[in-house]
């Protein structure tokens, strides 16, 4: 990771990014990799110990998803965005958290919140992202942020040196907190850096395989399901700094526009591999949902399966939007709700937790008998499911044995 | 902007730090006595001692704990009305949580604590376990076991007897440690919960 031509090229694109027409800049040109970096200097190295005993500490986390087939395909993606050389620094964890994020360390530790995968629809969307998340990496942004920003690392050993004096768990763990907010607000990065990764993430793509246009789509993606939230919320604006991926980044629409201008026009056809997410995915999507809609969440969760939907709806997606709505639980969400469940069994009757929610849904709009019909039919589909007891007493004859 | 939060989280902390006990301090709940519990008419009789800590979760929610809250954390939730939540919500409109509705079933009763622990954690690493009948209060009610993983790590496990009352619903929750704490108090939580009465 010298600096290079290409850093000089980067620089001046970023600069030239105020000002100039979107469609008269240019993506980099990549310069090769450095390969193996070491750190340099007291504030690196001391970076790269928090950030190592970070990592030991994420690698036995119950959190992570150790599905070697996923994390192996995730990395085959980054691998296929920024190339074969670049990403053999990097590791990569799948942590289980409903939320759209992904972070890349000083030292190559990639974290991916299972939230992104529910949010991205291709190779190209989850590259571009990863690519983003790698650029900052190659610049080493959160060093010059940790070099700007010290006073932080102050204000920590002030605290520390506070919280030792009084030894009980809630000033411990304020002080825990106040530690995240610090090192969150030194990994935050600034306007230009995050511009700077954005040109980075785009000019990979344009080198990959994968078609570059898909950097706009997932800005224009999450932006439609941020105002979905706000509306069903009956909030007034979407809060972008609720994101935290997004907190600090420039404003998506600008965003979105310079990335459509700086991808390769001629790279548009080429396969955005969105069969190929799919499969992937395909075995962790219903708990990917799952883990969606009960976030309590209405809006964005019905933004996200519509849209996951918008190539075909499968069993697993109107069971999903069923749960949703029953979830919500207004009268009127009960007969949505049937209609959907309904939609799930037709596509696939084996899906026993659609015909116990089906029953449930018919109970409470007040058909009793079809209601118990389902779910007789969820008992005999699932007879050792871990509420069949219960369920058993909501059927006429029904007992506890 | 950068400074004035870190300043308010200094300020924060020091006054966290440097706080006086103030009068709603934790209280001891000794063996065998009576007590109601969460501003209600639910009655509990402890078989041995326990701590009712200060500083409410919920309107009508008190927590109790043996060695601190992180290591068990037994919660009653006594008469919350249906449109309401389990427990105080960060923001109505920016962040709200799931309500006990007029038509929330029994065995519903899990769903609803699986998406209020899901959605104030932000966490997705929830897993209700089982649920059958049980007697509570005199009436049918739900008792239900689950685990989940929330920011610090640390999976716990935990168990809660519930039922609906005149459309109100009354619930004890215990969450502990899997490792070691839940076991060891489960025993007792369950001869405290056998004891409610309303």
């Amino acid at each position: 990771m010298t600096l290079c031509g290409a850093s000089r090229l980067l620089a001046s694109a970023v600069l030239a990014l105020s000002g100039v027409p979107a469609s008269a800049q240019k993506a980099a040109v990549l310069s090769p990799y450095a390969g193996v970096y070491q750190p340099q200097g007291i504030d690196e190295v001391g970076m790269w110990r928090e950030d190592d005993e970070s990592e030991r500490a994420l690698a036995a986390s119950p959190l992570v998803i150790r599905d070697e087939k996923l994390t192996g395909y995730i990395r085959d993606v980054l691998c296929a965005t920024v190339g074969l050389d670049r990403c053999g620094s990097v590791r990569v964890y799948v942590i289980r958290e409903p939320v759209f994020n992904a972070t890349m360390s000083p030292n190559g530790t990639m974290r991916i919140f299972s939230g992104l995968l529910l949010r991205v629809r291709s190779e190209a969307e989850l590259g571009a992202v990863l690519g983003h998340e790698f650029g900052h990496f190659e610049r080493r942004h959160s060093l010059a942020k940790f070099k700007a920003g010290r006073s932080g690392s102050d204000l920590l050993a002030w605290s520390g040196l506070l919280t030792s004096m009084v030894r009980n768990y809630t000033v411990l763990r304020a002080y825990r907190d106040l530690r995240w907010s610090v090192y969150g607000s030194l990994f935050r990065y600034g306007r230009d850096q995050e511009r700077e990764a954005d040109l980075l993430g785009v000019s990979y793509l344009n080198q990959s395989s994968l078609p570059p246009q898909a950097a706009t789509a997932v800005w224009q993606n999450l932006m439609g399901e941020l105002a979905a939230s706000a509306t069903a919320r009956g909030v007034r604006k979407p809060n972008f700094n609720a994101v935290a991926f997004t907190a600090s980044h420039p404003p998506q629409g600008e965003r979105a526009d310079y990335l459509a201008a700086l991808a390769a026009p001629e790279a548009a056809s080429r396969n955005d591999g969105t069969a190929r997410y799919r499969e992937a995915l395909a075995a962790w999507l219903p708990l990917l949902l799952d883990d969606q809609i009960k976030l309590n969440d209405f809006g964005a969760s019905d933004y996200l399966i519509q849209n996951l939907a918008s190539d075909g709806w499968t069993a697993d997606l109107w069971f999903a939007r069923a749960e949703l709505y029953r979830a919500r639980g207004n009268q009127r969400d009960f007969v949505n709700a049937i209609q959907f469940y309904a939609n799930a069994i037709a596509m696939r009757d084996g899906l026993p937790a659609a015909h116990r929610g089906l029953g449930l849904a018919l109970i409470k709009s007040g058909r009793q008998v079809d209601g118990q019909a389902a779910l007789q039919r969820y008992l005999q589909l699932s007879p050792d499911a871990s509420d069949a007891k219960m369920i058993r007493l909501m059927i006429p004859g029904g007992s506890m044995q | 902007m950068k400074n004035a939060i870190v300043a308010a989280a200094l300020m924060a902390l020091l006054s966290v730090t440097f706080q006086v006990p103030s009068a709603s301090a934790h209280k001891l709940r000794q063996k065998g006595e009576a007590v109601t519990v969460a501003d209600s008419r639910l009655t509990v009789t402890p078989q041995c001692d326990w701590n009712r800590l200060s500083g409410k979760p919920g309107k009508n929610a008190e927590t109790w704990t043996l060695d601190g809250g992180q290591l068990n954390d037994l919660t009653f939730y006594a008469g919350i009305e249906a449109g309401k939540p389990l427990v105080k919500e960060r923001h109505k409109k920016k962040d709200p949580l799931p309500k006990f509705g007029k038509s929330t079933l029994l065995v519903e009763l899990p769903e609803l604590l699986e998406g209020t622990y899901r959605t104030y954690k932000k966490i997705g690493a929830f897993q209700l376990t089982s649920t059958a009948p049980a007697r509570f209060l005199g009436q049918d009610g739900v008792i239900f076991t689950y685990d989940y993983t929330d920011a610090d790590q640390i999976t716990r496990k935990g168990e809660a007897t519930a039922a609906i009352v005149d459309g109100k619903l009354y619930m004890v929750s215990f969450d502990a440690p899997r490792l070691h704490y839940f076991d060891k108090a489960i025993a007792d939580v369950r001869a405290l919960v056998a004891t409610a009465t309303l």
